[in-house]
């Protein structure tokens, strides 16, 4: 940014070769302007703003300050235990068997490029489609002995019906399916996308030095796109610590068997919707924003995720 | 500096975009801002939909603009959570898909519902069914009216019965033995259902057991400790060793097998089970499905029953000059009698509920006439089956105790206390104290 605001001497200003340059220079800034502007608008209109109202709201009520009371009852609250037990064991589960289904997926798509490519593409990314109570029978029949085209594994995991499926633990083992169906097919278009903006000179070095298709992508593919995993990690964890749709849904479809508050997400919710408490709604949703900061943070600083090129010599 | 321009103007329109869709939503929450110059504005499900218009019709001076909503367990209360927080779009009316949810709406922190006791007269009142309106009444406050309700009878296959040669139970002992026997001579066959409401409210419901007892909209009864309550336990106890119930939920499309393969003998369940799932769901064909009323409790004579589901109609306290008509609306939706007869379920005022059942006693499904059996539960709804703003949690610890006991050959009886625990702790959380 500085050396695009550095003043020219003067002399510099040759004809030909400079005016461009110099016309590009506030034209420049436009563009960064153009491109930040709209962002830093909805980052402060979705982001702050409401961050800031959920602040102001959990600590006051009707125009008085209860201080730090809504806090307090919901840290103490006997479910909030439950629901982030529920929610590290379905990180624990999910975010790994994701990471992988993405990576692997998109290597081999990479790899075997064909006609195949985009259309596999697109039925990776279906499930991701189906949405609101579609899903919910969709999954509902999934998990069916009886009318799923699953039906030998799940009989081989004995499960006998759909209740036992969503009842107890197995809970867990079915919404962790239902989270890597629906949001493994978006990363893989994107991760496959970072794969083929790959220089390929790098990969032709690469053969011609006779790497393996499995070294190529261990030792040159996969740390080229680093930054997109940890990417891919940041929005998953985001969206892992935050899962409110896949429990959601499944107790559309099988109303009782899954507890309203098994996730924190729904905890909030069922304080705003269901107790009418905004305060403890708000406060709980800060205390999610917090933790999902604090995971960006950690993963951006061990992944040097800003690092440019000219920058990142390593 | 064309292009400075440029960014700007599209910086600006972003903006305003950003900000229009913010004020747009805030207003316009679930339908339009009730009472927009004197408008009645009526919530109501895609079943109560004609009705409603029917309504409309017959009324055509009144300004009436009718929301479909889903039936979804939650949706009222979130809507009118966000109403209150915008401090507009309340409905003047709404229906209830889940009645318990009259106990959210008509809580001090909602403040939604208001009390009918001066809007619709006694006497109207008093041709409900008797206990009907009990959901809807908290701390002697009359808050809804009901417009259909779900008694549990004991509904059972005529034909397996007299193939086996088994007598249709009178008490639940007889219903035990019988249980057990089928267990026994024809393996596969069950005589119930134990998950969610359907345990809960079905035998738990039936003999009294205090596990969700209101007394007012901030106190309620929970005693599981009682012998209306271990005697539930003790029933189910044998039948869930002998796998004669079943912890599959019944709208769990698993449960059909059950159905197609002759294996449901006895089935305690709520009235619109007859018409919407033994058929429909479960695929038991026609002539075999009969109703008797639920066996008796030891020292009873009463068939009471339990009850899972039913509607309820409600008024807004937001409705200001609009209440008389609200009222009316509601009174009208739920007490006329040719419009109950023709709803689809058990109607909750019982000169409706008659001409309802004339029809029903000639549906060449059952059979024999279910109607003596619904009539006779109708009239044995056990009293202290409250609407609680934990109703969730009623049904989810119940799995996660009882269910999961019969699931494991455990100890019901042990499972009681720790959903006494866990009710108890629901209880709290939604602001009531325990009695």
């Amino acid at each position: 940014m500085k050396t695009l605001t550095t003043p020219r001497p003067p002399a510099a200003a040759a004809p030909a070769p400079v005016t461009p340059r110099r016309r590009r220079r506030p034209a420049r800034r436009a563009a960064v302007w153009i491109l930040v502007g709209p962002y830093t608008v909805f980052l402060v209109v979705f982001g702050l703003a409401p961050a800031g109202y959920a602040l102001w709201t959990s600590f006051v009520d009707n125009g008085s300050f209860t201080g730090g009371h809504d806090w307090v009852t919901v840290l103490e609250d006997y479910r909030l235990g439950d629901a982030a037990a529920n929610v590290a064991t379905y990180l624990l589960l999910w975010l790994p068997i994701l990471l992988l289904t993405v990576l692997s997926l998109a290597f081999t798509l990479h790899a075997r490029p064909g006609r195949t490519t985009s259309a596999l593409q697109l039925v990776y990314y279906l499930p991701g489609a189906v949405t609101g109570s579609a899903a919910a029978l969709l999954w509902l029949f999934m998990v069916s002995p009886d009318s799923s085209p699953f039906s030998p594994l799940l009989k081989l995991l004995d499960v006998h019906s759909a209740t036992e499926a969503l009842s107890g633990g197995s809970v867990i083992a079915v919404l962790t399916v239902m989270g890597v169906a629906v949001h493994a097919g978006g990363w893989i278009v994107v991760l496959y996308g970072a794969l083929n903006a790959l220089p390929k000179d790098v990969l032709e070095a690469a053969q011609v030095d006779g790497a393996s298709a499995w070294r190529t992508m261990w030792h040159i593919k996969l740390p080229m796109v680093r930054t997109y995993v940890a990417f891919v990690l940041i929005s998953s964890f985001a969206s892992g610590s935050q899962v409110f749709v896949e429990p959601s849904v499944l107790s559309t479809g099988a109303p009782g068997q899954i507890s309203p508050t098994w996730s924190v997400n729904q905890l909030a919710y069922t304080y705003a919707t269901q107790d009418g408490d905004f305060g403890k709604a708000a406060a709980l949703s800060l205390a999610m924003l917090a933790v999902g900061v604090l995971a960006a943070w950690i993963v951006i600083t061990r992944t040097r995720m800003y690092a440019t090129d000219s920058s990142d010599s390593r | 500096m064309k292009r400075w321009r440029v960014a700007s103007l599209a910086t600006t329109a972003a903006a305003a975009l950003v900000l229009s869709g913010c004020g747009g939503t805030g207003g316009g929450a679930g339908g339009g801002s009730g009472g927009g110059k004197g408008e009645l504005l009526v919530w109501v499900d895609n079943t109560r939909m004609p009705a409603a218009q029917q309504y409309k019709k017959a009324h055509p001076d009144l300004k009436l603009r009718i929301v479909t909503i889903p039936p979804d367990a939650g949706y009222v209360p979130t809507k009118i959570s966000l109403a209150n927080r915008t401090k507009s779009g309340w409905p003047d009316v709404v229906f209830l898909a889940n009645p318990a949810e009259a106990a959210t709406l008509a809580s001090e922190k909602f403040g939604y519902a208001a009390p009918l006791d001066d809007r619709v007269p006694q006497s109207v009142r008093d041709g409900f069914t008797p206990g009907a309106l009990d959901t809807c009444t908290f701390g002697g406050k009359t808050y809804c009216l009901r417009n259909d309700i779900a008694p549990t009878v004991l509904w059972y296959d005529a034909t397996l019965m007299k193939r086996y040669g088994y007598q249709v139970p009178k008490t639940w002992a007889e219903y035990q033995r019988t249980g057990l026997k089928a267990a026994d001579e024809h393996p596969g066959t069950i005589v119930g259902a134990v998950n969610g409401k359907y345990g809960a409210g079905i035998y738990f419901g039936s003999s009294g057991c205090a596990t969700r007892d209101t007394l007012s909209l901030t106190e309620v009864h929970i005693d599981l400790g009682q012998a209306n309550c271990t005697r539930v336990a003790d029933l189910l106890q044998p039948l869930a060793r002998k796998k004669a119930v079943t912890t599959v939920v019944p709208i769990d499309p698993g449960f059909a097998k059950f159905g197609k393969g002759d294996k449901i003998l006895m089935l305690p369940a709520p009235a619109w089970f007859g018409d919407f799932m033994f058929g429909p769901a479960f695929k038991v064909p026609g002539g075999r499905i009969a109703a008797a009323p639920m066996p008796t409790w030891p020292g009873e004579s009463k068939p009471y029953a339990g009850q899972v589901g039913g509607g309820a109609f409600l008024v807004s306290t937001h409705a200001g000059e609009r209440t008389k008509d609200a009222a009316d609306l509601v009174r009208w939706m739920t007490t006329d009698v040719s419009l109950q007869a023709k709803q689809p379920t058990y109607p909750a005022f019982t000169a409706a509920a008659q001409k309802w059942g004339e029809a029903k006693s000639k549906d060449p499904y059952y059979a024999s006439d279910p109607m003596p059996a619904l009539i006779a539960a109708a009239d044995a709804l056990r009293p202290g089956f409250g609407a609680v703003r934990f109703e969730a949690d009623w049904q989810s610890s119940f799995n996660d105790t009882l269910v999961k006991a019969v699931d494991s050959g455990g100890n019901l009886r042990n499972a009681l206390a720790s959903w006494q625990d866990k009710l108890e702790a629901a209880a709290k959380t939604t602001g009531y104290t325990v009695g």
